[in-house]
């Protein structure tokens, strides 16, 4: 059973020599299915909303609040329109499972329920809510670390992006 | 006739260092404080990259299956530092062998503990495997700087890899030295942990690289060689328990001391044929020899003694010698094969 031992050394020095061939490439850490990659090509960031009052509104237009703006910001930021879909929360779980849409938002916290589904961005917002404290984040699709990472980079450089809607 | 020596040591101006009613040589001796010093050490060492690996770790499989190993690393540290405060009590009415035998407890005790949790790690890996798992890794942000958190892991596993690998190095000729066979196991499952720090790396990069697998990957190869050690272990522990042959430190061949306490005693003139036990209770051996006098010599008692005091003289491990003059050797005991290691 030496063996396991020799293919865990090859597999290491593959792939640090893959790391380091690419000298740590741009798009590092790569998206598995290179949402990323193709909102940046088609210019179209998918965007599913479900209604939290506040964070995201949805009347006759477009959704309208806090998470809507942050998302309108973060489009431009990636050169991209973005096209929305307001379905409910299990809905847009399963969009994003699909590869359908890359992006979800809603006022989700860091506590709800679908974090074996869905990759959760580190918070980027705390609210005080009835005594405890409310940890928004927002999902995107499981191991797409691109997008996540790129996400979290641009939340993190947003001023208004900490403070209460 | 049996009898144990316990003023031999002193006399020759012993260590004072004991295992039961053995007293260490000098360099056994200095070798068990060296032994318990870096045990400890490497408790503590451990106890931090525990800490480390799993502030880091995020969801990645390969991380918390390094983690897991880690933690099972603090095992046979634990099990050494407890079987030879218990080895070195003498023995009591109710333990008349003594309390070596704790070693084969700490041992056995190590190697379940092992095979189970690499067994476990093997399935879950699987699972992650089979069900396409793409483990998400984001960024963090640490004083005012955000950056990809795979690079945190990476730098964790450096730190938990290089400890490894110079403490097993450093305990492994200690092991032989003592014959204790925790000591041995430990050191030799440390000195390839860098792999697995290795493993977890090529897992973390993989994922950074866009392909998913290689974390489940990298951690299913970790979890299969913590089974390979537990199997190991499991073995020898048993067989150690089960009264098999003294066997070397590192249990690749029979003891020669299996074969040179029959070779000590057909040299004693009152000596036709012997035929002898030797089994390891951690780190002594236990000596029962039946010797068969030449025809029509009535060994006296110095004679028994003086044949006692041969065998205990080969090796400071041959402590408790036990010589049974016998009109013909036991058929109950098979002949050992003429090449033991």
């Amino acid at each position: 059973m030496a063996e396991i031992r020799r293919v865990l050394l090859l597999a290491a020095a593959a792939v640090l020599l893959a790391g380091c061939g690419s000298l740590v490439p741009d798009d590092f850490p790569a998206d598995p299915d290179g949402t990323l990659d193709g909102v940046r090509e088609a210019g179209v960031l998918r965007v599913g909303a479900a209604p939290r009052r506040g964070w995201i509104e949805v009347g006759d237009a477009e959704p309208a609040g806090r998470e809507a703006r942050l998302v309108a910001g973060f489009a431009d930021h990636l050169a991209a329109e973005v096209e929305w879909t307001v379905a409910g929360e299990e809905e847009l779980v399963r969009l994003l499972d699909g590869g359908e849409i890359d992006l979800a938002v809603g006022g989700f916290t860091d506590t709800n329920a679908w974090v074996t589904e869905v990759g959760l961005t580190r918070p980027y917002s705390e609210v005080e809510v009835d005594g405890t404290t409310e940890a928004h984040v927002m999902m995107v699709p499981m191991g797409e670390n691109a997008l996540q990472s790129e996400l979290e980079r641009w939340l993190d450089a947003q001023p208004a992006a900490g403070r209460a809607p | 006739m049996s009898r144990v020596d316990d003023s031999a040591g002193s006399e020759a101006g012993g260590s004072g260092h004991w295992f039961g009613h053995a007293e260490l040589p000098p360099e056994q001796a200095e070798a068990l404080t060296r032994a318990k010093r870096l045990e400890v050490i490497t408790v503590v060492y451990m106890v931090t990259c525990v800490t480390v690996v799993f502030a880091t770790a995020g969801s990645s499989q390969a991380m918390k299956t390094a983690w897991v190993e880690d933690a099972l690393a603090l095992v046979p540290p634990l099990a050494f530092l407890v079987s030879v405060h218990f080895g070195r009590r003498r023995p009591t009415a109710d333990h008349p062998y003594g309390f070596h035998r704790a070693t084969g407890v700490g041992h056995l005790t190590a190697a379940i503990a092992l095979l189970a949790v690499g067994l476990l790690l093997a399935v879950d890996s699987t699972m992650s495997l089979l069900r396409a798992e793409h483990p998400p890794i984001g960024t963090v942000r640490l004083l005012g700087h955000t950056f990809w958190a795979g690079w945190l892991m990476v730098a964790a596993m450096v730190y938990t890899g290089i400890g490894p690998f110079i403490l097993g190095r450093m305990k492994l000729p200690l092991a032989e030295q003592l014959h204790d066979k925790v000591l041995f196991a430990d050191a030799d499952m440390q000195k390839a942990d860098w792999m697995t720090a290795a493993g977890a790396i090529a897992g973390v990069l993989g994922i950074g690289l866009g392909l998913w697998w290689a974390d489940a990957g990298a951690a299913l190869l970790i979890s299969l060689s913590i089974v390979r050690d537990g199997w190991t272990n499991l073995h020898y522990a048993t067989t150690a328990l089960m009264d098999e042959r003294a066997r070397t430190y590192d249990d690749e061949h029979p003891h020669p001391l299996t074969r040179r306490v029959d070779e000590a005693l057909a040299v004693l003139p009152w000596v036709d044929d012997s035929r002898s036990r030797v089994r390891d209770q951690g780190h002594v051996f236990h000596v029962e020899a039946f010797v068969r006098p030449a025809s029509g010599r009535h060994p006296t008692l110095d004679e028994l003694e003086g044949a006692a005091d041969v065998l205990r003289e080969l090796d400071w491990k041959v402590h408790d010698v036990v010589v049974v003059p016998v009109a013909d050797l036991p058929e109950t005991i098979p002949a050992p094969e003429r090449n033991p290691g």
